[in-house]
């Protein structure tokens, strides 16, 4: 249970990161909170030569607060979110659904960063981040680039990354109290990672609407027609089993559940 | 190598030369004989390491002693006469909230944590912030008990300082790649690649291929080519008789591993259909993934052709308790697309391209992912 031996290497820069990864050709890891990699360290699954500490990299701390959006750096912690150090672009969205991750001591050091880098199919800020249509900002030697959340996740613990390129930032729409928002999941304990989760956005101003489906061991899927769902005219679990081919009534019934849950959150029916 | 951290301890400045692997809770311990700090997992899930780095509870066993540069570090001893740890340790010992001891000092970090920063709390909200931190003797009734306790003696205000993090300074960075990762010494035995998967586990697909089934068949039926259609596959050897050995490199996330062993093929050039089976080891986690593949062809159409594959595997070793057959099915559905594409590029006369990562095709892959994931936090 202790890790294998690593150089480390603390990163002055979002720049100066993605440097020391390039040099070291894919054998080295950057770690921000480390909540994720420290366990894998410690198990011995993950064993890169060099690790790039971006915890106290200062240009990866904060918000920047921008017209129509905030954008947080990577290194913003969950526990930040949750007691809103860091303003939310949301009706207090992001922060409640901040306090439900895991427990207080990993919301201390784990970031919003490090979650969507790990890619975690049942992450809570995959599939936030991808509802809201949020965009992943990222620095490497090829210069800084922007991509949307909806894209940036390929599969479970795999992302559109390139092995020298770290996440500098998330750039979150702002969402007016017109809109409306719902967010369920189910954990067979308070902090355990979801078995299913949902997301409800409906935001006319805008026009954005969704609804979409997580911790489904690949990229949280989009519900077609949700306009047709959110009217009651097309059923939830055809939408559901449809998103998830294959799946028996069995593997169905708890996606099912979220998304009736996330609906009714978003009406205002329930908490 | 090491490298030299300077931080405060329960008020103290200690400067000190650690490895870089070496967690907070092993540098306290083993180094400054501070063993209030007790490690039970050592992966972020029992609790039992929680302590404060600036004011604020953490897992010490998932923060690096290097990392904490500069940082504020209370541990239980430097608690020991706060006013607010002393009304939970005399609320503890009223309530019997503890019966071995061990998880004690985790419980009482965070019901510091929960009468300092959450004043209103009521049960249900004590018992969620206590999730996270496991006891097996107590059924946490008293726990629970002796922290609403303290609540009600509040409000109770942070005795000490909750301070912003300020960056290390003068923190030398160490060379880059300066240590060589140790080579992972594989097993040499190799059992036999005909054994009967017992108790295994059946996925069945189909791809189509814009191409006749002849051609189809004429890239398939060749190991060689096979593999090179599967990013990270390497084979070594084809004897006449069909028996190969080779190795699958995996990289996904954070993880990479080589699985090395030996497996058989066999073709029946008549149906255009055939069976690769195999057994590899990984010796960094002691486990072994046993396989089979049987793959058929079919025309569809003149140039389209329908390759069906049905694959049984078995995890055996401390990975099989985490294998999930789900998140398994995921990355054989990616890896059949990736196979797919390149047997369709091959099919054209072109290369096949080998995609960056080295994603290879193992069973054990989706038991690795998936052991991180029950045992592991999100960052």
């Amino acid at each position: 249970m202790k890790p294998a031996p690593f150089a480390y290497h603390i990163a002055s820069t979002a720049d100066a990161a993605a440097a020391a990864l390039a040099r070291a050709e894919g054998r080295a890891k950057p770690m921000a909170g480390g909540q994720s990699l420290g366990p894998m360290l410690n198990l011995r699954l993950a064993r890169p030569e060099l690790l790039v500490d971006l915890s106290n990299t200062p240009d990866l701390q904060g918000a920047q607060v921008e017209d129509d959006a905030i954008v947080y750096g990577a290194c913003v912690t969950h526990a930040q979110i949750e007691d809103c150090v860091v303003p939310d672009p949301t009706p207090g969205w992001l922060s409640a659904a901040a306090r439900h991750i895991a427990y207080r001591a990993v919301r201390n050091r784990g970031t919003i960063g490090g979650s969507l880098a790990h890619a975690d199919p049942a992450a809570d800020w995959v599939n936030i981040m991808m509802a809201l249509g949020s965009s992943v900002l990222v620095a490497g030697p090829g210069g800084a680039r922007a991509i949307a959340a909806s894209q940036f996740m390929t599969g479970s613990y795999t992302t559109a990354l390139a092995p020298d390129e770290i996440i500098a930032g998330l750039r979150i729409l702002r969402r007016t109290p017109d809109a409306r928002w719902g967010y369920w999941k189910f954990c067979r304990k308070a902090g355990d990672f979801a078995q299913a989760s949902a997301s409800v956005l409906v935001d006319a101003q805008r026009g954005d609407i969704c609804i979409l489906i997580g911790a489904i061991e690949t990229t949280p899927a989009f519900l077609s027609d949700p306009e047709e769902i959110l009217a009651g005219r097309r059923s939830i679990r055809d939408a559901v089993a449809q998103a998830l081919p294959g799946r028996g009534d069995e593997g169905l019934g708890l996606h099912v559940a979220a998304v009736t849950r996330a609906l009714a959150i978003a009406r205002g029916e329930r908490d | 190598m090491t490298a030299t951290t300077t931080l405060s301890v329960n008020g103290q400045a200690v400067s000190a030369s650690v490895e870089p692997r070496t967690h907070l809770a092993d540098f306290l311990r083993e180094s400054l004989n501070l063993t209030a700090t007790h490690i039970g997992c050592e992966h972020g899930v029992c609790g039992a390491c929680t302590l404060f780095v600036e004011g604020r509870p953490v897992r010490s066993c998932l923060t690096f002693a290097v990392s904490c540069g500069g940082a504020d570090v209370r541990t239980i001893e430097g608690l020991q006469d706060d006013p607010v740890m002393a009304r939970l340790r005399a609320a503890f010992t009223a309530h019997h909230a503890l019966q071995c001891g061990y998880c004690t000092p985790g419980m009482l970090a965070t019901a510091y944590d929960i009468v300092t920063r959450l004043p209103g709390a009521d049960e249900a909200r004590i018992r969620e912030e206590l999730a996270g931190n496991l006891c097996r003797c107590t059924g946490y009734a008293g726990i629970v008990e002796a922290i609403r306790d303290v609540l009600a003696q509040g409000p109770h205000a942070h005795e000490f300082a909750q301070l912003a993090r300020t960056a290390p300074s003068g923190a030398k960075a160490p060379a880059l790649a300066a240590v060589a990762a140790p080579e992972s010494s594989l097993p040499q035995q190799s059992a036999s690649a005909d054994e009967e998967i017992v108790g295994g586990v059946t996925l069945s697909r189909s791809v189509t291929v814009q191409a006749s089934q002849e051609r189809l068949w004429s890239i398939i039926s060749d190991p060689m080519t096979v593999a090179k259609c599967f990013p990270g596959a390497k084979v070594d050897s084809v004897s006449p008789e069909g028996l190969v050995a080779g190795s699958f490199t995996v990289t996904i996330g954070a993880v990479s591993a080589r699985f090395a062993g030996r497996g058989k093929v066999a073709f029946d050039g008549v149906a255009k259909s055939g069976m690769v089976s195999g057994m590899g080891d990984d010796g960094a986690s002691r486990s072994r993934a046993q396989g089979k593949v049987a793959f058929s062809t079919a025309a569809e159409g003149a140039d389209a052709s329908l390759l069906v594959v049905d694959i049984t595997y078995k995890i055996i070793g401390p990975l099989a308790q985490f294998a999930r057959a789900r998140l398994i099915a995921e990355i054989v559905d990616r890896l059949l697309k990736l196979f797919a594409n390149n047997v369709q590029l091959l099919a054209e006369g072109k290369d096949v391209s080998i995609e960056t990562g080295g994603f290879g095709l193992s069973m054990l892959l989706g038991a690795m992912v998936a052991a991180l994931r029950r045992a592991l936090f999100r960052e």
